[in-house]
């Protein structure tokens, strides 16, 4: 083989590793090097050491937002519950039923700042929420929805599930269609009423969907902004009752200036994300082991 | 069978119906997001992010006057660039003749224009970081960009650069406003005044008449208590959730720092009454909280527009917005002075315009910014929308005694002894932004979490003290 051959293979990966070297590894170095100045974005930033992690960690705000994203986190398993049971309700031989599944997949295809406008819209003191309560009788003055500190997160975690339901449920919908018919008949000769054949079949032959929705979901979980910015409308909600770890990064970065202190977030945030990730592929692994 | 398939039908029907609500919701709404918070309520800045102001009026070019040539030394073919916050394009016809009735004043000089909104700041600090920052750049008064950038040290200096004569244009309180270690770095441009918009027909309904509406703050407690009463709605009232320091001293007449600049001092007397009464007023339910603690102005202005609040504190300008968002109400509308804070100070500047301090053509970037704030340049701006000059000569003009023919109009005569009281009261804080937030989480707590005035200020103030030692 020549010297010009081997060579070609390098050539026509430089393209792609010049891509991903100026926008994935030098940001992340960046990032890595500011978490350690105090830099405001205009002025260089000045060596400060580990100022900014031993900050991180005496930071009120940083843990509170951290707790408000593991309550996210807690939140999946209602979201992979309730995406299952879809897939199984639109996992028949209905007349429309295509169109049904397209409308459930609106919302994954809808921007998410759209979205958020739109619940904002609904929660509003005079949206349709308290429209309707006060017209049915259950609330004679409007409530406050976003301007309450103990909803906004609630009402948050609702704008995630309701937006990424019909997303998972496409996922669980394709597992479903790989699970053969005959063990639903077998089921069904055996006696199983419709409860027992999805609790006995449909979950376990999901089990790889389930795994697969519980790992992106989590980590997206850890990275809720978007909800939170439009929702709080870039405040965070009363007394930071929304405030998640990325919208706290944010808010320190283009809000305060704080873009060093943003970085260190990041770093402790990018770590955090490490452990569960690793977590979520030994999981996986060692369900392919047992399969 | 036939029950279960109904039942799941009956279910997807449900789930469908939700989602279809929540996608036909409106995105009118949509600025909320992008609205920077210079936005807020005041008249100027509202001028320049209405949508609803006439779609680009297309002046009357003015002919070039030679006595608009006043900044000696001007770089020969300079290039310099401009950039305005929110003008474009409702401007554009505005801000294109102007600029080139400077390259004709000012030969050999080019001016490169573009204009900014949402991410204004983002992409000014970017620009900064990258060393390709604008020579000239519009930035809010209202929101302390000038203070907050000069303290960087990435503005001209204008008192060492400009001369007395130039200076002497403006009134006195605009020019010295927003001063840093005693230096000014800002051109005053467009004023506003602070209006209260009223919807007739709630304050009809309470009994109430435009000219019930109160001439200093005190007065609102009880006026929002009788409007909850009497019209079972609440005030529209917002916090300035950026700046509460210059909230309490121009409202409460507080004093928020020593002196010497090294401790906080906003948890004085003076500072608990002016918390305790927007704690009252949440406590008794009287106002939208929603609107007080959002840093969105078009949260509150929607709420007006939509005719669900009493009233608004804004600019007469965006009287415009609820003409075209609701006509009805627009028939039905007053207008009345915002109420005079403790301070009896009735505000501060809007608009300016600084220069970058390390441009290579500093003279032209002055001349530029001097010429866009001159009073000929300022009266024609004023013409085309309802902001003010920043100079006692623009308002000799005809055009500000002449009658006011619509009430967006109607504050007008009374623009040039409003402006010419205007003064930034509020001293250098240092960390403003950092404060600010302290400030906020202890308002907050004092507001929604029960945490006594005077001890969530004490908290502040501590918290304060400890990041500046």
């Amino acid at each position: 083989m020549t010297n010009k051959l081997r060579a070609a293979p390098y050539i026509f990966l430089l393209p792609a590793v010049a891509l991903i070297a100026v926008f994935v590894v030098y940001p992340i170095l960046a990032v890595v090097y500011y978490s350690f100045t105090d830099y405001d974005i205009i002025t260089p930033p000045v060596w400060v050491g580990f100022a900014n992690f031993v900050h991180v960690f005496q930071d009120e705000t940083f843990w509170l937002a951290l707790t408000h994203s593991v309550i996210y986190l807690v939140a999946t398993p209602i979201l992979i519950g309730l995406s299952m049971t879809l897939a199984i309700v639109v996992n028949r031989k209905l007349r429309g039923i295509h169109l049904y599944r397209a409308l459930y997949f609106v919302p994954a295809v809808s921007g998410s700042i759209a979205i958020g406008l739109s619940w904002r819209w609904l929660f509003d003191r005079n949206g349709i929420i308290n429209s309707i309560l006060q017209t049915v009788g259950l609330i004679h003055e409007p409530i406050q929805w976003l301007a309450t500190p103990s909803l906004i997160l609630p009402i948050a975690i609702m704008l995630t599930i309701w937006a990424g339901v019909g997303y998972y449920s496409v996922i669980f919908l394709a597992g479903l269609q790989n699970i053969p018919e005959e063990l639903y008949d077998a089921a069904r000769i055996d006696g199983c009423n419709d409860v027992q054949k999805h609790w006995y079949i449909s979950i376990p032959g999901l089990r790889p969907q389930i795994v697969f929705v519980f790992v992106i979901s989590s980590l997206a979980a850890l990275k809720v902004f978007d909800e939170i910015y439009v929702l709080t409308q870039r405040t965070g909600g009363i007394l930071d009752s929304g405030v998640t770890m990325v919208f706290y990064l944010w808010r320190q970065a283009f809000q305060l200036h704080h873009a060093g202190y943003a970085s260190a977030i990041a770093i402790v945030l990018l770590a955090i994300t490490l452990v569960f990730s690793i977590v979520n592929v030994r999981i996986l692994e060692r369900q392919d082991a047992e399969a | 069978m036939k029950f279960k398939r109904i039942l799941s039908i009956g279910l997807a029907s449900a789930l469908l119906v939700s989602a279809c609500t929540s996608t036909a919701a409106p995105s009118a709404s949509a600025p909320a997001a992008s609205t920077p918070p210079a936005a807020s309520a005041t008249a100027g800045s509202s001028a320049a992010t209405s949508p609803s102001a006439p779609a680009s009026v297309a002046p009357t070019a003015l002919p070039v006057d030679p006595a608009e040539k006043i900044i000696d030394g001007v770089e020969a073919n300079a290039e310099i660039s401009f950039w305005t916050f929110y003008l474009s394009p409702t401007f554009d016809g505005y801000i294109k003749d102007t600029i080139a009735r400077f390259e004709a004043t000012y030969p050999g000089v080019k001016v490169k224009w573009e204009d900014h909104q949402a991410t204004f700041q983002d992409d000014l600090n970017n620009a900064f970081a990258a060393k390709i920052a604008p020579d000239v750049i519009n930035l809010s008064v209202s929101e302390g960009w000038v203070s907050d950038y000069a303290t960087r040290g990435v503005l001209l200096n204008l008192d060492d650069k400009v001369p007395q004569s130039v200076k002497d244009i403006y009134f006195p309180g605009l020019w010295k406003e927003q001063l840093v270690d005693g230096k000014n770095y800002q051109f005053p441009w467009y004023q506003g005044l602070n209006v209260e918009l009223i919807n007739k027909r709630i304050f009809e309904k309470a009994g109430l008449t435009e000219a019930d509406f109160p001439k200093t703050i005190d007065g609102l407690k009880p006026l929002c208590q009788t409007l909850k009463d009497k019209a079972s709605t609440v005030c529209d009232i917002r916090l300035t959730v950026n700046d509460l320091i210059a909230q309490m001293v121009y409202e409460g007449n507080v004093k928020p720092i020593s002196a010497d600049g090294k401790t906080f001092t906003f948890n004085s007397a003076e500072g608990v009454a002016w918390l305790q009464m927007y704690v009252d007023m949440v406590a008794a339910g009287t106002v939208d909280n929603t609107t007080l603690t959002t840093t969105d102005d078009r949260t509150g202005l929607l709420l007006f527009s939509a005719g669900q609040a009493p009233f608004y504190a804004t600019g007469p300008n965006l009287i415009r917005e609820v003409k075209s968002n609701n006509e009805t109400l627009y028939n039905d509308l007053a207008v009345a002075m915002a109420p005079l804070g403790k301070s009896n100070v009735t505000g501060k500047g809007l608009m300016s315009i600084s220069v970058k301090a390390d441009t290579k053509f500093p003279n032209a970037s002055i001349a530029l910014a001097q010429f866009f704030t001159n009073p000929r340049s300022m009266v024609q701006f004023a013409q085309q929308v309802s902001i003010y000059p920043s100079s006692p000569k623009a308002f000799e003009d005809p055009f500000f005694s002449s009658a006011p023919a619509a009430i967006e109009d109607s504050a007008r005569p009374l623009a040039k002894d409003i402006i010419a009281t205007y003064a930034d009261i509020v001293p250098t804080i240092p960390k403003k932004a950092d404060v600010n937030q302290i400030v906020l989480k202890a308002v907050q707590s004092a507001l929604f979490d029960k945490v006594p005035a005077q001890q969530a200020l004490d908290k502040a103030v501590a918290d304060a003290n400890a990041l500046i030692k």
